[in-house]
Order: structure tokens, then sequence, then C-alpha cells
């Protein structure tokens, strides 16, 4: 079992308290968003569990161990891949050698080289662009970097930070389809999203966050459909 | 033309000793974006290593055997040594401000060469570098060159070549231009940042003490103040090839040493100041240096 499970978490930057008191589950295999406006947390909700922010009071546990404690890079091991916002891929390496970064921690040669291929089927620009280096691709082509990249780690669970941000709406759609395709062969997706149109549209069920706390949940069809959402999230 | 080969050599050999060190300073500001002032102690370091290594093995077995064994082992002491500094002093103040690394770099730097000065058999006046590589003089069309001043400049190309290839071609020296760009994307990819921070820093600072050596075998007088003179001009060169730019640092280093030595031959009292003068002209016709191309999109 590899389920998430928030508890009580507290995360702050200096005297602003960004998340405050937060509990969720994600259970393996769903596709669970968390939306809100700027500012609500989000994104520090997904930096606290990748370790990239200490929590100040509570627990992230994975699949019963927990996170709480250890630095980003074992994070990793534990199979949860963040795809960051602002897709933050290596410019100053090619596309192929950040592929390869995601692979850093694998061992298992043959499999990488399998994951590769599947991510150049996936993606099958990234392939034309392979020995491009990665900051020459565009804003679209980034964020399938940044994805690729995160399947590359092999990852059981997959934190996604904004992946419709500045992308054109064909390609949101484009992303969005693979975010599931990765989804239905077996990744939990955990995703935050502005856009809370597409994010509830694709997901299992969602969590809407305000100023660090959940105010509302449930499954994304409901929630899509309740006219409170729909008056503040989605303008209608 | 002899006259103007000879100089070139001793240029090469200046300027492989300013690249070497340059390495250091470009090694550290590209993973980090810090300003290690205190790197050209490590030479001073790396020299007196070598200096009280030969002082206590001296005579014991053959030189040929020796000298490699005191190479090894001042580099390692380096490294130890480069190690240790960015552990308790510059690691704690990562993330700060750069005004906080940039003092505790200086503060690192007074330490050192204080305590060196203290200390028991060092003092502050100079020493006599030992012959640690032989010494032959070879006859080229009625100009004399050392063999050490070859053994030198070879050791230096060899260990530029082993950093040139260390940080392009293998997945090492991808993991330090990973981190040099993103240190938290490089962790979300399972990278320990830390660790790679270490050993770049401990990378550097071998290469400074190994300089040391190569220092005192041309220039055979050592003192504990010795980092001064020679670490500003490496770090002029690493600014003029582009800072964070390994190649950038082999130019650098080249270009300087060579136009000391050349303008020293007929105007010894001003070749220091137009090395400032070069540094000046340089950033204002392109800021990121010759070889630096990413600066400019770098925060401040």
């Amino acid at each position: 079992m590899s389920d998430l499970s928030i508890q009580n978490l507290h995360v702050s930057y200096g005297s602003v308290n960004a998340v405050r008191g937060v509990s969720f589950e994600v259970h393996e295999g769903e596709i669970v968003t968390l939306i809100g406006a700027n500012g609500a947390g989000k994104t520090t909700m997904l930096r606290a569990i990748s370790g990239l922010e200490k929590a100040k009071e509570g627990s992230i546990l994975y699949g019963g161990a927990d996170l709480t404690k250890l630095p980003a890079h074992k994070i990793v091991e534990k199979g949860i891949v963040h795809i960051p916002e602002g897709r933050r891929i290596f410019s100053n390496l090619t596309v192929y050698d950040n592929l390869v970064m995601g692979a850093h921690l694998r061992k298992d040669t043959g499999e990488i080289k399998a994951d590769l291929e599947d991510c150049f089927d996936i993606f099958p620009r990234l392939k034309e662009r392979s020995g491009q280096l990665g900051g020459t691709l565009s804003g679209g082509e980034q964020q399938m970097l940044a994805i690729a990249r995160g399947i590359m780690t092999h990852g059981k669970t997959m934190l996604l930070d904004e992946p419709s941000m500045g992308l054109a709406p064909l390609v949101v759609e484009e992303i969005f389809e693979v975010i599931k395709r990765i989804n239905k062969r077996g990744t939990t997706i955990l995703l935050v999203e502005q856009n809370a149109n597409i994010a509830l549209k694709n997901a299992d069920r969602a969590y809407v966050l305000e100023t660090g706390t959940i105010v509302k949940e449930g499954s994304a069809k409901n929630l899509l459909h309740d006219p409170a959402i729909r008056a503040a999230y989605l303008g209608c | 033309m002899g006259h103007v080969f000879q100089l070139l050599i001793y240029g090469l050999q200046l300027g492989s000793l300013y690249a070497l060190l340059a390495m250091g300073y470009t090694l550290v500001f590209g993973i980090i974006r810090m300003i290690n002032l205190a790197h050209a102690d490590l030479m001073m370091l790396g020299a007196f290593a070598a200096y009280f290594l030969f002082q206590w093995f001296g005579g014991t077995g053959s030189m040929a055997i020796l000298v490699p064994l005191i190479m090894i082992a001042t580099l390692l002491f380096g490294a130890g040594v480069g190690f240790v500094i960015e552990r308790f002093a510059y690691k704690p103040l990562r993330g700060r401000t750069t005004v906080a690394s940039l003092v505790a770099a200086i503060g690192v730097q007074l330490f050192i060469e204080n305590l060196m000065r203290c200390l028991p058999g060092v003092g502050a006046l100079p020493k006599n570098f030992p012959t640690l590589l032989p010494k032959v003089n070879i006859n080229i069309g009625g100009y004399q060159i050392s063999s050490v001043q070859i053994i030198v400049i070879a050791i230096a190309a060899l260990l530029l070549l082993f950093m040139q290839r260390l940080c392009y071609h293998t997945g090492f020296g991808k993991q330090m231009q990973a981190v040099s760009v993103d240190k938290d994307a490089s962790s979300l990819m399972g990278i320990n940042v830390n660790r790679v921070i270490s050993i770049t820093f401990s990378l550097g600072a071998a290469l400074a003490a190994i300089c040391g050596i190569l220092y005192g075998s041309l220039y055979p007088t050592i003192y504990v103040y010795m980092a001064g003179t020679i670490g500003n001009k490496a770090f002029i060169s690493a600014v003029i090839g582009g800072i964070g730019s390994i190649k950038g640092a082999m130019l650098g280093g080249l270009i300087i040493g060579i136009m000391e030595v050349f303008l020293q031959s007929f105007a010894a009292s001003i070749s220091y100041g137009l090395c400032f003068v070069i540094l000046i002209l340089v950033l204002l016709y392109k800021p990121t240096g010759l070889l630096g191309g990413k600066a400019a999109r770098e925060k401040v």
C-alpha cells in the first residue's frame, strides 16, 4: 500500500503560516486535486510532502512510513516524485541528460532504457529534441520534459504543481491526457491547480484550500457542480 | 624570436598555476554562487603540507616514489581541509545573503593565515621550498628551459583536462551542472545536493593544494601570506574567462599568466595593475567574461 496521509500539517515561512493544520489522504491509484486561489498554500503543501519545506507540526505518512523528517533526496527514494511549479528543468543540460538525471537513483540499467523509450513514446517531441538544451524548449515542451523526468524516477506517486500554468489550451489538454494515461498505468497523482475546471474534470476527488486550511472536500464530480465552488473558482 | 619563445614558456607556467587556482574559484562560484576568498590560502596550505612532508620523510626511499606520494598526500590534505571549511564555515550560512558568506570567507582567510603564523615551525618568515621535481636544463635553440617548467605545465594541463572531463562527461559532472542551476529540482531527482557541494569544494581545494606544490617548485620561496597576490590574479583570471565556466578559468589563467610575463619583461612595475585594466575592459565589453554566458540570467 502506498497511500499518502497528511495529518494536521503546519508549515510556515518565518512568521507567515502558509499551511495551518491540513489533513487529507491520497489513496493508491487515485487522482486527487487540491484547488484554491493564489496563496492558499497549495504549493507549500507539495513542497512539504516532497521535503523541500520542513513541517512545523503534524505528520506526512507514506505507505505507513513517516516522511516528515526526511530530506528531499531521501523522499524520492521512497517513491514520491514532485514535478515542481514552473517546470524547473535543468536548462543547461540536454533533454536527454535531464531525463537521465531523473533516473539518478536507479541502478536497473535495462529498465531505465525501457523507461526512456516509454517517455519518448509518450512525448515524441522530446525524442526529436533529445540533444537540445533544456532551456531552448517551449513552455509546453518544458512541461512535458518535467513530467517525463518525473516518470524516469519511477515514482509510485506523482505530485504535480500547476502543470497547466502558462500553456495554451490545446497544450493543457495534451498534458492532462498524459496525466490520465500515467495514472491508468498505476501512478497515483496529487494535482495542484489554479485551473479548477480542468483539475476537477480529470480528478477523482478534490480538496479546496483557502488560506492554509481545507474548507471543502468531496468527489471531483460533486465539487464541479457545487454552486459555491462554481462561483468562487469556476467563474460561473 | 627565441626570446619570445622563452617568455611564452614562463607565461604558460604562470598561467597554468593561475588556471588551476581559477578552477577552484569557478567551481565554487558555479555551484553555490559564492566567491570563496579563502581559496588561495589552500594553495599556501598545500605548499606547507608538502614542505613538512618532505622534511619528515625526505631521504627515505627514492625521490621517484616519495614525490608522487607527497603529491597525493597533499591532494588529499587539501580536499580534507576544503571539506572541513565548507562544512563548518560556509554550509551553516547557505541560503543567507551573499554578504554573509563573503564575510565568512574573509574570516576563514584570516583564520588560516594567522593560525599558520602561530604554528611552531611555520611562523611569518619565508621558507625555502625543497626541490621535489628533477631539475635538468634543456637547451632549445640557445635558450634554457628547465625540466621543472615542463613538468609543472604538464601536471597542470593533466589536472585541467581531468577537470574538464569530470565536469562535462561524467555523471557526477552532470549532477554538478544540475545543482548549479536548480538545487530544489536536483534534490527532487534524488541528488544529495549537500554532498555534491561538499565534493565540489573539496575538488577545488585539492587543486589549490597541488598548485601550492607546483608554485613552490617554480618559485621556491613559500610564506604564510603568499596567497594574496596570486589569489587575486587567479580570481581575476576566473572573472575574465567567465566565472562559473570551466574552460573560461583555463583561458583566463593563461591570458593573465602570459600577459603578465610579457609585460614584466619590459615594464615590471605596471604589470599587476594592467591585469585590472584588462579585467575592466573585459567586463565593460563582455560583463559575463569571455566564455561565460549564463551569469546574465542570474538573479541577485
